[in-house]
């Protein structure tokens, strides 16, 4: 596939708050891709930049080639389904999906043929002569998407276009929206902050941290494999454990001492060596958790823990439990009718274990509260000398 | 709910004390007497006698034609303000904004008397138009403040949806901005017109001979004429406030 | 549009209104200023030279009597407006739409029609001639030659009756955004109903009071038609004088000094709130962001 949307550098600053620094990457013709992050991270920016809407302070775009950097958003082949959708209060259903023909001074059997086809492959062909407060929050955004495509641009931008549904509607609109897709064929660039929504439909998904790039892959490398602690912690949950590699044991594997928890092996795919600091990382649901104390095996981490939480969510249910001094966390998925399985409760003495592939080794993630207590604490060396 | 008997009694009052002057000049309309004093019969005299007045048709043309070229001129003028304003957070618009807002917390009769000052140092001969020039430097500062309120509230996600859909700046004024603004638009003109054609303190400093507005008249009626035509003059306007106001108010309830 | 703001842009959509007013509005005033300081003309006018005289001649108590009775005669104005508008606005507040309605457009009425018109209709009522005082004689409220028009209690009055819907619309419109569920709090904590409506209400409702004040003194200091149409020789206000001046004796300079003085009392105090209202706004900001 080739590429559609290039970012080469991209920066941009607002005030004194960097909003973007440095990004580089491509999106590629016909993909869905999602632009992922926490709030402030800059990826509505980084919208915003390819809308047109904002200029960045540094770097180039290139959209099929072309540098379109300097484009004004009304020259570029591209369209927004804007966040509150933006219709236009006082133009009907109809003439809203037909405001950008019009703009191009289609003929009006052209545009005719068109706004039916679109208002047709949206099912509100009976509510073409509305107004938009007279529509639902779901049909609002079906006509944003319409009034998009009719113009048949090459990319089209979703600025959180789910944010204000409730979670039936979000998980159906999503479906439609990954159905028109595959209909379509054109890229989708998808921002959002909700991570299972991303992952649902994306082909590709980026992740910005604090206005950078953390990582960019397919959602599955980025779930399995997060490249830093703050993806493995931002996408999906983990539990996180601090240490040092102790010592080898066949090539592949590395035993590592950790605080306050029993020694762990774990698969050594960076390439450590004894002596490394490290941050585990082992997902909930990749722990087994059991009454029974489970066989030996020579790749199979093994732990006694006392079960502090159980938190029942229907489908599974996520342990609680004590290790040592570290408290981590355990689904099960309820493969079974419940009261057909022997209840995990409360205060139970159980088994945990977990396959040394599945453990993943990070650097060393500071997380805010992390930055906050240091100031806090170097702000009383100051008053306290 | 004895505050509540309290404030309704208040309210009740106050409105009792709003509409027996203007009820009681209606009612000595139709008197025969020409003193206010005594009822002497029903009579439709006075009416007929205004209807008649070649002054007051005089004035009322006169006032007509300030009102609609102060409230397009103020209209246009106080609708670039308003975008200048809201846009643009410079220093040139807060000097901008004190300018603009200063009249509204001034007295009108500085703003009469300065005027007057002023076309007499320019030696500029008083007349309707200086008139019309008073007339739009007062209006000007309210219908800013009205479009400046109109557009605070206003999306502009629309904007940036029809840029996104091709249009052009003057494409987005035409199709999106203006027809989406022109309700806040009319309000404003609405409202010059109204106080233009209500103002008399100011008018009365600048206006020269045979530039006689409508208030003008009344005045001098007031001060100086006595024949009950003024109540007839009097409930013939407030007949059409009345009109005006309800079919305003029904307009804007939608 | 939003990303090409160009300093050009600015400028021209700046430019029609910022040029009307400096030309017609700044200048003006400023020729009030530079009046007062040049010598009278006995043919009216002004003629060459500057003077301090006019200035001087503002001094004569004669004035001191009028400025003070226009400060009187408009704080007992604003006083009584905004004390009859706090019930009225409350009243508003609470009732239902339909009725609401209803009564914000009785408001309006008189509001919108003229106010030459309604200062006319209080001449008739008040007439010594006329139905209402004879009804007044007759009930033994007045004597047959109390005078109810042409002094400074039918100056007041009609004051009040003219200025009091610019009081009542912006206690209304704070009083309509204002939260009453505190004043059902305040009684659940054991306030009565009057403590919480002083206590609770009217500080909650302070800046639309405020603008009340405003709203009402303004204009009231700068009264000229009422005084001049209701009042009489001993109840005259600086709008009288600065009118007399002018058209009367054509005294130029003194009528641009007395305008001048009634320009600094309003604007001067303006000038300090905003001031002060901007301090309290920086100091607040601060705050914030210390938190």
């Amino acid at each position: 596939m080739s590429d559609s949307v290039v970012f080469e550098g991209i920066s941009k600053k607002f005030g004194n708050a960097q909003a973007l620094q440095d990004i580089s990457f491509a999106i590629k013709k016909g993909e869905f891709f999602s632009l992922l992050g926490p709030s402030g991270c800059g990826k509505t920016t980084l919208l915003r930049i390819l809308a047109g809407f904002e200029k960045p302070d540094a770097g180039r775009l290139y959209l099929d080639g072309q540098d379109i950097t300097d484009l004004p958003p009304n020259k570029r082949p591209i369209n927004t389904i804007f966040q509150n959708y933006a219709l236009f209060p006082h133009l009907t259903i109809w003439e809203n999906i037909a405001f950008g023909l019009r703009v191009a001074k289609r003929s009006q059997k052209e545009i005719t043929a068109e706004v039916e086809k679109m208002l047709y492959l949206i099912q509100m062909t009976e509510h073409a002569y509305k107004k938009p407060e007279q529509i639902s929050g779901g049909q609002k955004q079906r006509v944003a998407i319409a009034r998009a495509l009719v113009n048949h641009p090459q990319v089209l931008l979703l600025d959180e276009p789910l944010a204000a549904l409730d979670l039936k509607l979000r998980q159906k609109m999503l479906i439609e929206l990954d159905l028109i897709h595959d209909n379509v064929g054109i890229t989708f660039v998808f921002v959002t902050h909700d991570q299972t929504e991303a992952m649902a439909v994306s082909d590709r998904m980026a992740v910005l941290h604090k206005a950078r790039l953390e990582q960019i892959g397919t959602p599955m490398e980025i779930y399995e494999s997060p490249k830093s602690s703050f993806v493995a912690d931002f996408i999906g949950d983990t539990n996180f454990l601090d240490g040092t590699v102790s010592e080898m044991v066949q090539k592949e594997y590395s035993l590592l001492t950790l605080v306050n928890f029993p020694n762990v092996l774990c698969f050594n795919d960076k390439q450590l060596s004894v002596g490394d600091l490290v941050h585990l990382s082992i997902r909930p649901e990749k722990i087994h958790i059991s009454k029974e104390r489970p066989q030996k095996h020579p790749l199979h981490n093994i732990f006694e823990a006392d079960v502090d939480d159980v938190i029942y969510k229907g489908d599974h249910t996520s342990f609680g439990v004590w290790v040592g001094g570290h408290k981590i966390w355990v689904n099960q998925q309820h493969s079974r009718f419940l009261l057909d399985e022997k209840p995990i409760r409360w205060k139970d003495h159980v088994w945990i274990w977990w396959h040394a592939d599945d453990g993943y080794m990070l650097e060393r993630y500071k997380n805010p509260m992390e930055d906050i207590e240091e100031m806090a604490s170097s702000a009383d060396i100051t008053r306290n000398p | 709910m004895r505050k509540q008997k309290f404030c309704l009694t208040i309210t009740t009052l106050v409105l009792v004390f709003l509409y027996l002057p203007i009820l009681m000049l209606v009612i000595s309309s139709f008197n025969d007497s020409r003193f206010g004093g005594l009822w002497s019969g029903f009579t439709l005299k006075w009416y007929e006698r205004l209807w008649n007045e070649k002054n007051m048709w005089q004035a009322v043309t006169n006032s007509l034609i300030v009102a609609i070229s102060a409230t397009c001129v103020s209209t246009v003028l106080g609708t670039t303000a308003a975008f200048a304003l809201h846009r643009y957070k410079s220093p040139m618009q807060k000097i901008h904004y004190s300018l603009i807002y200063t009249p509204l917390v001034i007295p009108d009769i500085l703003m009469g008397i300065s005027l007057l000052l002023f076309f007499v140092a320019l030696n500029l001969h008083l007349s309707l138009f200086t008139v019309f020039i008073a007339h739009t430097t007062f209006c000007l500062t309210y219908v800013t403040m009205v479009m400046l309120s109109k557009l605070q509230h206003f999306d502009f996600s629309v904007v940036e949806a029809a840029q996104d859909l091709g249009a052009d700046s003057w494409v987005v004024f035409r199709r999106v901005l203006l027809p989406l603004l022109a309700p806040g638009i009319l309000a404003g003109a609405l409202l010059a017109f109204t106080l233009s054609l209500d103002d008399f303190v100011i008018t009365f400093f600048v206006a020269g001979q045979g530039a006689t507005t409508l208030p003008i008249y009344v005045y001098s009626m007031i001060k100086f004429g006595s024949t009950p035509i003024i109540n007839a003059l009097s409930a013939v306007i407030l007949i059409i406030t009345f009109i005006t106001v309800c079919i305003t108010q029904s307009l804007t309830k939608e | 549009m939003s990303i090409r703001k160009t300093f050009l842009d600015e400028f021209l959509l700046t430019i029609p209104s910022f040029t009307w007013l400096f030309v017609f509005f700044l200048i003006p005033t400023l020729i009030i200023f530079g009046y007062a300081f040049k010598p009278y003309d006995i043919y009216g006018g002004i003629t060459e030279g500057w003077t301090l005289d006019t200035i001087k001649s503002l001094a004569n108590p004669n004035y001191f009597l009028m400025i003070w009775r226009t400060l009187w005669l408009s704080s007992l104005t604003t006083l009584i407006s905004v004390a009859l508008a706090l019930p009225i606005g409350y009243q508003l507040a609470c009732t239902s739409k339909k009725l609401r309605q209803i009564l914000l457009l009785l408001i309006v009425v008189p509001f919108w029609s003229s106010f030459l018109i309604r200062i006319f209709a209080w001449k008739t009522l008040l007439h010594p001639e006329g139905a209402f005082k004879q009804f007044l004689v007759w009930a033994h409220i007045v004597n047959a030659d109390t005078s109810l028009l042409y002094n400074s209690g039918a100056v007041l009055l009609v004051m009040v009756y003219t200025y009091l819907p610019f009081a009542v619309f912006p206690i209304y419109a704070a009083a309509s955004k204002f939260n009453f569920q505190l004043l059902e709090a305040a009684m659940d904590l054991g306030a009565t109903r009057s403590r919480a409506f002083f206590h609770v209400l009217v500080p909650g409702i302070k800046k639309g009071i405020f603008t009340a004040v405003v709203m009402v003194f303004i204009p009231a200091i700068g009264a000229y038609v009422i005084p001049d149409l209701v009042g009489g020789s001993n109840s005259e206000m600086i709008g009288n004088k600065i009118a007399q001046r002018t058209f009367v004796e054509r005294n130029l300079p003194q009528a641009s000094a007395l305008s001048a003085l009634l320009a600094l009392s309003v604007l001067i105090p303006m000038a300090g709130l905003s001031y002060l209202t901007s301090r309290s706004k920086q100091l607040e900001s601060v705050a914030r962001n210390k938190e």
